[in-house]
């Protein structure tokens, strides 16, 4: 069964949705949840971080199984966590502090197994690559950085080592919103949004900008073709711009080079973004609480969940 | 008829020509001749002649044009020779007495005819060259070409000469026949003359290489290079030279034959440089030919590969790029061929120090070599150090290669003589050469410092020269002094962020304090002030490295500050003069704000940047707003300047107020303004904003934002550069979007409702008022929550704002396009007005009765009545209320509301009645079409309201 799971910033519970026939599943309770902050964590249970006070010096991270609607686990970090991710297995989750510093727990024992300052400012998200030996992490400072677990887990090689990361990407100007990496491990491109209205692909094998893409508006949430022809960029103009990685382009358009088109139905800024490989289907959630299911080849809306009244929600599929 | 040649010239063979073709020749020619010569048949006659026969005679004629001209040959002539020889008797022979001479007589005539042979090379036919490029003495390329070997060395510089010319006037003989040209060319590389060699310099500088440059050098380039070589070995030493000359030209234009050659090129200039008894005398040659050396030094790569290819736009992203080999490969085969031309060079080096200490004077000659030396010399160790050797066998170069031979000669012939003074001071302008010199050697030992180990008492030396040359004590005081200060010391800058790590805190203060000294001091546009910026960044921001970040010295935190103190008053005075250099500030104010570490001082320097920085928006000073910098600058620099907003954790009013009011001025880009929302909205989201400075900014952008054409009308295609409206609009939707976004609408609406309703009363223009009604509208939720007292003022503002509206856009006649065109911009100005009626019908009832009153109390009141900014007299009011109501029932949704309040309407309907009988000044015209109007809402008014299902009817189209 394949589900969308949505938790908002305003205290909606977690909503969850069966993707083929559209009835509502269990909804878990209590959870207001910053961008990046739920995680489904190897396809056995759900976790979320939680918003804080600004006040607030310790974080609140809640677990829930896929079967009750109450929290059964919940942990508290030394600072409040933003993003969270874990690996495909589900046997580490890693979450980013506000201070820049990057956790990694692992989930069998529920120990903190490294911590290490990964920027100068609140980490604001984080992915695992498919392999699940890298890291990547944005940041409030617009920086982008690649950290690789052998040398975070090496403790000799982290002594000789002048710096930690693999790849350190700084040329973004804002705040990072968004990361996505794409297929073919060593040699895959990432893909990072930030709200300097850019878009910008990085090569991971050789650790430079391959393309720039500047958008009519913020972008908060990308998605990846699977055949990494296009990706999807959700904007906070409502719209979902379609921008080309090895599709054809013709410079002459209306919304600037690389952009191929876009997926619009007048609603709210687009807050995130999943693609389900499976059923060909792009997800999109919104600021007003709706969660839009799109058949990419039509580019229609083909089912639409009403999560709350206002919600960033974070929809994917399992 | 055409025919050949006639190889068989007998007669017999003539006339057995087809008869048709004899008969009558003249009438089938395009034009008889006009004179006919016996010509001799025997002839043989060319090709593309027309050929007739007549009697045994052939005649031939050569149309040319329009011309006939009759061609003949060999006149045949009847035994004219024995004739003449009789006549000769005719004249009697005088003889005369010898030695007597009759004098000429008086009225002699000069009979003697002086000539002079007139060459007339372009008459003959056979020599014909039009068509053909010729040089401006007429000779053409190949005859040139053919000059350039004649043994005459003046026609061979004459040939080279005449070759430019023709180049010149024909760029498209050269491109055609490049190789040709090169090939024989080449050959007076090795002239003899020297003349000729420079005038063969000349010709491949000027024109040969330029324009040459986009095909396929590499042929081109060996072409040559041959006989460069060949030249570089030649016994005469001045043609040895100007072979480095001409090899220096080649590199210019083709910079990769160096990496080719290397290994040869430098034996080459290692021999010439061991005859050392030459280039004591004729300095100004080996200046040339070092400077050559310079120029192919510096090829060598001797930075680390951090290049960044730029990203093309239309390249695919995994498209695949073929392992060309880089540029490096190829050289670490030279460099033991390179360590035995530094000794060398060292060597020149040492020759020249007794010349110094004996000369009076440096002169620029010996200076400019001595220079040369010791770039070559500093290039040369930077690719020992710095270079990549991947491909040597050798796992580092340095360790194994670097010989004690070399660094020994390095420190002790070269930085053992440090520093260079002079022994007679005699000019100003000797000093600066001498510190030109002594900067050199400095980074040469900067380069080297790890593997020679210095002493300490060596190092000082040349630290205090570091520091001197910083403060510029060593230099000159005068203008150009200062322009060679300026020039130079930026070569210095790179090694102070790791001396400084390095050095004791005595020192190190004290470099802190000469680059602080020079950061201050140099002009703000200059180039050394770009390299302090670029140390500035280095030191200010770690790179990379995480642990160290904490453990800032007090020592370099004093300075830090003071830079970052210095950075905004840069910025505003380097105005918008220099919009590269404003990049660079700016950009380093981003990397500060990113990078300054929380907790530390750093961050707290930069927050107050901002003070300094509101003047580069612009300041307010008796009430009247300059703009500063940012308002001129390109826009790359605005958008980045708008990102540094973002990372002050504390904005400050004062700084909000300033972007506010360049927000505000007209000239800037919509693009700009809106990202500057987008920015100012998303540092309020990360809790940088206050809430109030936040509301406050967006309701000043609102009620203050000046739209143009003041009188609104239907936009055209036309009008849209005009006019700001669109921008408005759009500012308009930001804002309400950005609000709605800042949290529960109900208390932001409660926050709001007050301001707004103040401004509203103030009678804003009516594009603010309707911006300013929208955002009540998005924020107020059905019913109502607009307390007694707003509703009672919305209500007497409401009747003046919808007649004003009502006014301002005419109503136009004619096709449908335009009145519907007319309608949706009308209804972008109703629309936050019908739904204010939708969610409070206490307000409809209240904004009926005003209208009402308005209408009969005009007369009486007009003073305190005048709600309205337009319309005045009572006659447009009647009017204009009249087409208000119409425009309004057009709306369903409103027709229903309105439905409700029949007695409120019916009144209104009946003081129009009444004001139009006593309406005197209206012509026919008028009234009937006021007439209509009104029977048209007596109508609308009176028919029930049809009743729709859809409830949504009203929707913020327009939002």
């Amino acid at each position: 069964m394949d589900v969308v799971i949505a938790s908002s910033s305003i205290d909606g519970g977690i909503g969850c949705w069966d993707l083929q026939t559209g009835a509502e599943q269990l909804r878990y309770k209590t959870c207001a949840s910053p961008p990046h902050g739920l995680v489904s964590v190897g396809r056995r249970f759900l976790a979320s971080s939680q918003l804080r006070d600004p006040s607030a010096t310790s974080g609140h991270v809640l677990y829930w199984s896929w079967s009750k609607p109450q929290a059964e686990v919940k942990s508290f970090p030394a600072e409040p966590i933003k993003p969270l991710a874990a690996d495909s297995e589900g046997s580490y989750i890693v979450g980013g502090g506000s201070s820049g510093d990057i956790y990694l727990w692992e989930v069998a024992t529920g120990r903190l197994l490294k911590k290490w300052h990964a920027h100068y400012r609140a980490v604001t998200c984080l992915v695992f690559s498919e392999d699940n030996s890298l890291v990547i992490s944005g940041s409030d400072d617009g920086c982008v950085r690649v950290w690789s677990l052998f040398l975070i887990f090496d403790d000799v090689r982290r002594q000789q080592a002048s710096h930690l990361y693999e790849y350190s990407f700084t040329e973004h100007t804002l705040c990072v919103t968004d990361i996505i990496m794409g297929y073919g491990g060593g040699s895959a491109i990432i893909v990072s949004a930030s709200e300097d209205r850019t878009c910008k692909v990085w090569s991971l094998s050789r650790g430079r900008l391959l393309r720039n893409i500047v958008f009519p508006s913020i972008i908060d949430a990308i998605a990846l073709d699977p055949g990494e022809h296009v990706f999807y960029a959700g904007s906070r103009d409502g719209k979902i711009y379609i921008a080309a990685l090895n599709a054809e382009s013709s410079p002459s358009n209306s919304y600037g080079l690389h952009i191929i088109g876009s997926l619009s139905d007048h609603s709210k800024a687009v807050t995130c973004l999943a693609y389900s490989t499976e059923r060909n289907l792009l997800l999109s959630g919104s600021e007003d609480g709706m969660v839009r299911v799109w058949d990419v080849k039509t580019q229609n809306i083909i089912r639409m969940f009403r999560h709350a009244k206002e919600s960033n929600a974070q929809g994917f599929s399992r | 008829m055409w025919v050949g040649s006639y190889s068989d010239p007998s007669p017999q063979t003539l006339f057995k020509l087809p008869r048709p073709k004899t008969e009558n020749p003249f009438k089938g020619g395009p034009k008889a001749p006009t004179r006919l010569h016996s010509l001799n048949p025997c002839t043989r006659w060319q090709v593309g002649t027309r050929v007739f026969i007549l009697q045994r005679k052939l005649y031939s004629i050569i149309f040319l044009g329009s011309q006939t001209v009759i061609f003949s040959t060999m006149v045949r002539s009847k035994a004219p020779s024995k004739k003449q020889q009789k006549k000769g008797i005719d004249f009697k022979k005088i003889k005369r007495k010898l030695g007597r001479k009759l004098p000429p007589p008086t009225n002699a005539t000069n009979t003697e005819i002086k000539s002079k042979a007139i060459v007339l090379p372009e008459q003959s036919v056979a020599t014909n060259k039009e068509g053909l490029a010729v040089s401006k003495k007429g000779l053409t390329l190949k005859e040139l070409l053919q000059q350039t070997s004649h043994h005459n060395a003046k026609v061979r510089r004459d040939a080279l000469m005449g070759i430019k010319d023709l180049v010149l006037k024909h760029p498209a003989e050269l491109r055609l026949h490049r190789y040709a040209v090169i090939e024989k060319l080449r050959e007076r590389i090795s002239d003899d003359d020297k003349v000729v060699r420079e005038a063969l310099y000349q010709l491949f500088k000027s024109e040969i290489f330029p324009g040459c440059a986009e095909d396929n050098q590499g042929l081109f380039i060996s072409l040559v290079m041959t006989y460069i070589f060949n030249a570089m070995t030649n016994l005469s030493i001045d043609i040895r030279l100007m072979a480095f000359r001409f090899f220096d030209l080649v590199v210019q234009y083709h910079p990769p034959c160096f990496s080719l050659y290397a290994e040869k090129i430098l034996q080459s200039y290692e021999d010439i440089l061991r005859k050392n008894q030459f280039y004591l005398e004729d300095k100004g040659k080996l200046k040339s030919t070092l400077y050559g050396l310079v120029r192919c030094l510096s090829l060598l790569p001797s930075k680390k590969p951090g290049c960044q290819k730029n990203i093309l736009g239309e390249r695919k992203i995994h498209a695949f790029e073929p392992d060309l080999p880089t540029e490096n490969t190829g050289f670490s085969v030279i460099i033991k061929k390179l360590k035995e031309l530094v000794l060398v060079l060292i060597n020149c080096f040492q020759d020249f120090i007794p010349l110094l200490n004996s000369m009076p004077q440096l002169d620029a000659q010996s200076f400019d070599c001595i220079l040369s030396i010791l770039q070559s010399i500093d290039i040369a160790v930077r690719f020992f150090i710095y270079g990549n050797h991947e491909e040597s066998p050798e796992a580092n170069p340095l360790q194994v290669t670097w010989d004690q031979t070399l660094l020994s000669g390095l420190s002790k012939k070269l930085l053992g003589v440090f520093p260079l003074y002079p022994k007679h001071h005699l000019s100003v302008k000797e000093d600066d050469r001498y510190f030109i010199l002594n900067i050199v050697i400095t980074e040469i030992f900067l380069h080297l410092r790890e593997w020679i180990c210095p002493s300490a008492n060596v190092f000082a030396k040349f630290l205090e020269f570091m520091e001197n040359a910083l403060l510029g004590k060593t230099c000159s005081s005068t203008r150009s002094g200062k322009a060679t200060w300026e020039k130079h010391v930026p070569s210095l800058l790179p090694f102070i962020p790791k001396l400084v790590s390095e050095v004791t805190t005595d020192w190190q203060s004290h470099l802190l304090e000469a680059f602080t000294k020079t950061f201050r001091d140099c002009n703000p546009e200059s180039s050394l002030k770009l390299a302090c910026l670029s140390m500035i960044e280095e030191m200010l921001i770690p790179r990379g490295d995480m642990h160290y970040t904490e453990a800032s010295d007090p020592v370099a935190l004093d300075y830090q500050t003071i830079w970052i103190r210095e950075l905004p008053l840069l910025l505003i005075l380097l105005g918008d003069k220099w919009p590269s250099s404003s990049q660079v500030v700016l950009h380093l104010l981003l990397r500060l704000g990113q990078f300054a570490c929380w907790n530390s001082s750093l961050i707290w320097e930069y927050e107050n940047t901002q003070f300094a920085l509101c003047e580069f928006y612009s300041t307010c000073r008796e009430g009247n707003i300059y703009y500063g910098p940012f308002m001129r600058l390109p826009r790359d620099s605005q958008e980045l300047s708008i990102c540094c907003l973002y990372y002050f954790s504390n904005f400050s009013t004062l700084l909000l107020k300033a972007i506010t009011s360049c927000c505000l001025c007209p000239e800037l880009e919509p693009y700009v303004l809106f990202r500057i929302i987008e920015v100012v909205h998303a540092a309020y989201k990360a809790g940088h904003i206050q809430f109030a400075d936040h509301i406050s900014f967006f309701i000043t952008l609102l009620s203050r934002f000046k739209v143009y054409p003041e009188n609104i009308c239907p936009v055209k295609e036309s009008d849209v550069q005009i006019s700001n409206c669109g921008t408005f609009k759009s500012l308009t939707c930001m804002v309400c979007s950005c609000l709605s976004q800042m949290g529960d609408s109900s208390v932001v609406f409660r926050i709001l409702e007050k301001a707004i309703l103040d401004l509203i009363s103030l009678k804003p223009q009516l594009d603010n008022a309707c911006a300013m009604l929208r955002v009540l509208i998005m924020l107020d939720s059905k019913p109502t929550r607009l307390s007694e007292q707003s509703i009672i003022a919305l209500s007497n503002f409401l009747p003046g704002y919808l007649m004003d509206v009502v006014h301002c856009i005419p109503e136009v006649d004619g096709n449908e396009v335009a009145v519907s065109n007319h309608v949706q911009t009308c209804r972008y100005y109703l629309l936050p007005c019908f739904f204010l009626f939708d969610r409070s019908n206490q307000l409809v009832k209240l904004f009926l009765n005003v209208m009402g009153s308005s209408l009969t109390d005009s007369s009486l009141s007009l003073e305190s009545h005048n709600s309205t900014q337009y319309v005045t007299d009572s006659l447009s009011r009647m009017n204009i209320t009249v087409s208000l109501l119409l425009l309004i029932y057009k709306d369903v949704k409103v027709q229903k509301i309105m439905s409700l309040f029949r007695t409120e309407i019916g009144s209104i309907m009946q003081s129009i009645a009444s004001l139009q009988s006593s309406e005197v000044n209206m012509t026919i015209e008028e009234r009937h079409k006021f007439q209509c109007s009104f029977e048209r809402l007596k109508i609308v008014a009176s028919s029930s309201p049809v009743v729709y299902i859809d409830d949504a009817s009203i929707s913020l189209s327009g939002a």
